[in-house]
């Protein structure tokens, strides 16, 4: 493991602290995003001076969860299926 | 402070200061520069507002100087990021940048502060040109290229606005700068509603604001520019238009559906966008759009959020685009697929990005939460369900691009082994500072609030933070970063790699060279063929007239004394004949 962070010049290095703890983000990440969803469950959302404006989709638990989710999903795959179409090499308008 | 100070353009002093920045020397013409918007911006708070600098031309009255709420929060963050600008190219020894850069950041502070189209024109012009110069600055073929295309387009959008004030004052009589139909906020109206010269006007705000179709030149330009001119070009010339549309066009409803092009196509060019500075430019580009929503959307709320969503940007636009130029500088390139890893050379470079992101993405306790809210609530107030769909999803697409993409791929992802300085002191200060405001917005913004161009009403202050708030946009965020995660684990998240992608800037880079072309080669051959048939025809001619007319044709041939006589009888008859009757 260690062999891919031997840098020539600088000789051994040992692994920075994101690279040791990067499962232990991850973890951190899915429990923020449980807490989240929890929080809507358990704290009032709106009281009478700040009331939904679209109640339908606003008092749904999970809403803005799953349509982030989905939205950021969509997107990239938007974007690959653009790069079919737009993607030339780097020296296009060199040539 | 002498009272004529106040009937000078705000930014003058940049402007006037930057040319004697010519004489000061390379080591001082730095420091000069940062002196010059230091003492700028001591002279614009001291300002009180009101108009200022009228003059009498012909049969009009110019309004130099008119500081109002809506042009006071502009030009003060405009000096902000001068300062910080300044700040962060203080190691640069190339004069002629801090002089451009300094005429720049004047013009565009004096634009703002214009209270007629006249003197609004005069430093819209000079914003292009002493711009541009940050672009050629890096000395490439590909620069000067790309600062010709920058030119021909701001001045074309310069043209276009003297030609509606023009127009504008021969169907109304007046060059004030005010809006173009008299609204109010809370009024709406349509493009329709406005003369022609109006609408010429529009056309010009939305070359400059970068709408959809005509929005390119940024995405061409700016990553193009020395890493110091490329924070400088960030702050001003989109948000000067965008100040512009939101003194002269609020309450356009054409601009909400605009707006929310906006937000949506540049983060899907960003996703599969290899040089980070050029993914940075749409997300400028996908911010502006939700500033012009809240233009079209027109009510106060909304203009009170396109405004405080656009001081915030500016601080922290600069910040990603310092942040990546630093990386630019230090490790030699700024494209993704040979980054990685520099987090462990750059710690604090790495912490400011990450503030950035953090800001732009509207996490809470950073400075786009406080603003893009108040956007996205005030079309939720006017029940745009579709409008605040699209602002969601488009919330979603800026944690892609600037919020996860930018910091992990330059300072994390896979170790590219290389192990560049830490940024110059210089740059990590300006970096520091941004970061400061981005994180002291976000806690402290009742002082934001209380600057905004409309004051909230009793009973109707904007809340920030309340539960509903927080929760939703922890939500949004957490999930979508969680998405990245899942993307990134599954391999499906598509790979960095070198390219070139195309956009609207196709169409004057290669399709109409390729129509010129085509159109040229056309009429060559339509003249060679008419020439060819020209010469064929003239020979056949010359062939049948020397028929004629050859030593043996019937009319070039001697002629016997005796034929003549007959002839010349003949026709003496003829002509007798004719007399005659």
């Amino acid at each position: 493991m260690n062999d891919e962070h031997k840098n020539e010049k600088h000789g051994v290095e040992s692994p920075s602290w994101f690279e040791r703890n990067v499962n232990t983000i991850i973890i951190g990440l899915i429990v923020a995003c449980v807490l989240t969803v929890l929080a809507q469950l358990v704290f009032p959302m709106f009281d009478e001076h700040h009331p939904p404006h679209f109640p339908q989709y606003e008092n749904m638990i999970g809403f803005q969860a799953i349509f982030g989710f989905a939205a950021f999903v969509i997107v990239v795959f938007l974007g690959k299926g653009l790069r079919l179409i737009i993607k030339r090499k780097e020296d296009y308008y060199d040539a | 402070m002498p009272d004529f100070m106040h009937h000078l353009p705000p930014g003058l002093i940049m402007v006037v200061g930057a040319i004697l920045l010519a004489w000061v020397g390379k080591r001082l013409a730095a420091a000069g520069a940062l002196a010059l918007s230091v003492i700028s911006l001591v002279v614009f708070c001291l300002t009180p507002q009101g108009t200022y600098g009228q003059i009498r031309l012909f049969e009009n009255t110019l309004t130099m100087v008119r500081i109002d709420h809506l042009s006071f929060i502009f030009g003060l963050v405009f000096h902000l990021a001068a300062i910080m600008a300044s700040i962060y190219a203080l190691h640069v020894k190339d004069t002629k940048q801090h002089i451009a850069a300094m005429m720049y950041a004047g013009g565009a502070i004096a634009a703002c502060c214009a209270g007629d189209m006249i003197t609004l024109f005069v430093f819209w012009e000079l914003t292009a040109l002493s711009s541009v110069v940050l672009i050629w600055a890096s000395n490439t073929e590909r620069s000067y290229r790309a600062g010709m295309r920058y030119l021909i387009i701001q001045v074309g959008s310069g043209v276009l606005l003297l030609s509606g004030a023009i127009i504008r004052y021969q169907e109304t009589g007046s060059i004030a700068f005010e809006h173009f139909l008299g609204l109010k906020p809370g009024d709406t109206a349509s493009f329709f509603d406005f003369g022609l010269g109006a609408q010429l006007i529009l056309a010009a705000f939305a070359i400059k604001c970068a709408f959809p179709l005509l929005h390119n030149w940024l995405q061409d330009s700016y990553p193009k520019a020395t890493v110091t001119g490329t924070v400088f070009l960030s702050a001003f010339t989109t948000k000067l238009a965008i100040y512009s549309l939101a003194r002269g066009f609020h309450g356009m409803e054409e601009l909400i559906w605009i707006g929310c092009a906006m937000t949506l196509f540049p983060i899907v060019f960003a996703v599969i966008e290899n040089d980070l500075r050029k993914v940075l430019a749409y997300s400028l580009n996908n911010q502006l759009g939700f500033m012009v929503v809240g233009i079209g959307i027109g009510s106060e709320l909304a203009l009170n959020g396109t405004a405080a969503h656009a001081f915030c940007h500016i601080i922290y636009k600069a910040l990603l685009f310092m942040s990546m130029g630093a990386v630019l500088k230090q490790a030699g390139t700024c494209k993704a697929n040979e980054l990685g890893g520099l987090h462990k050379s750059m710690p604090w470079t790495t912490l400011f990005c990450t503030i950035g992101a953090g800001a732009i993405s509207g996490f809470p306790l950073l400075s786009g939460f406080i603003s893009k809210s108040m956007i996205i609530s005030a079309a939720a107030e006017e029940h745009m369900l579709p409008v605040w769909i699209v602002l969601l999803i488009a919330s979603a697409g800026v944690m892609e691009h600037s919020g996860i993409k930018i910091p992990f791929f330059a300072f994390f992802a896979h170790d590219s082994g290389k192990r560049p300085k830490e940024a110059p002191w210089n740059m990590l200060v300006a970096m520091g500072m941004a970061a400061a405001l981005c994180v002291g917005l976000g806690i402290a913004y009742p002082l934001l609030y209380k600057i905004l161009p409309y004051e909230f009403h009793e009973g109707h202050e904007y809340v920030p933070y309340t539960m509903a708030h927080v929760v939703m946009q922890l939500q949004l965020l957490l999930f979508a970063a969680l998405a990245f995660v899942v993307l990134m684990k599954s391999k499906v998240y598509p790979a960095e790699m070198p390219s070139e992608n195309l956009d609207t800037d196709w169409t004057y880079r290669r399709l109409l060279p390729l129509m010129i072309g085509g159109f040229g080669s056309f009429v060559g051959w339509f003249d060679s063929s008419l020439r060819k048939f020209f010469v064929e025809n003239l020979a056949s001619v010359r062939k049948r007239a020397g028929k004629f007319f050859g030593e043996a044709g019937i009319l070039g041939r001697p002629w016997e004394t005796g034929a003549m006589a007959v002839w010349a009888a003949i026709l003496l008859g003829i002509c007798l004949l004719v007399y005659y009757f």
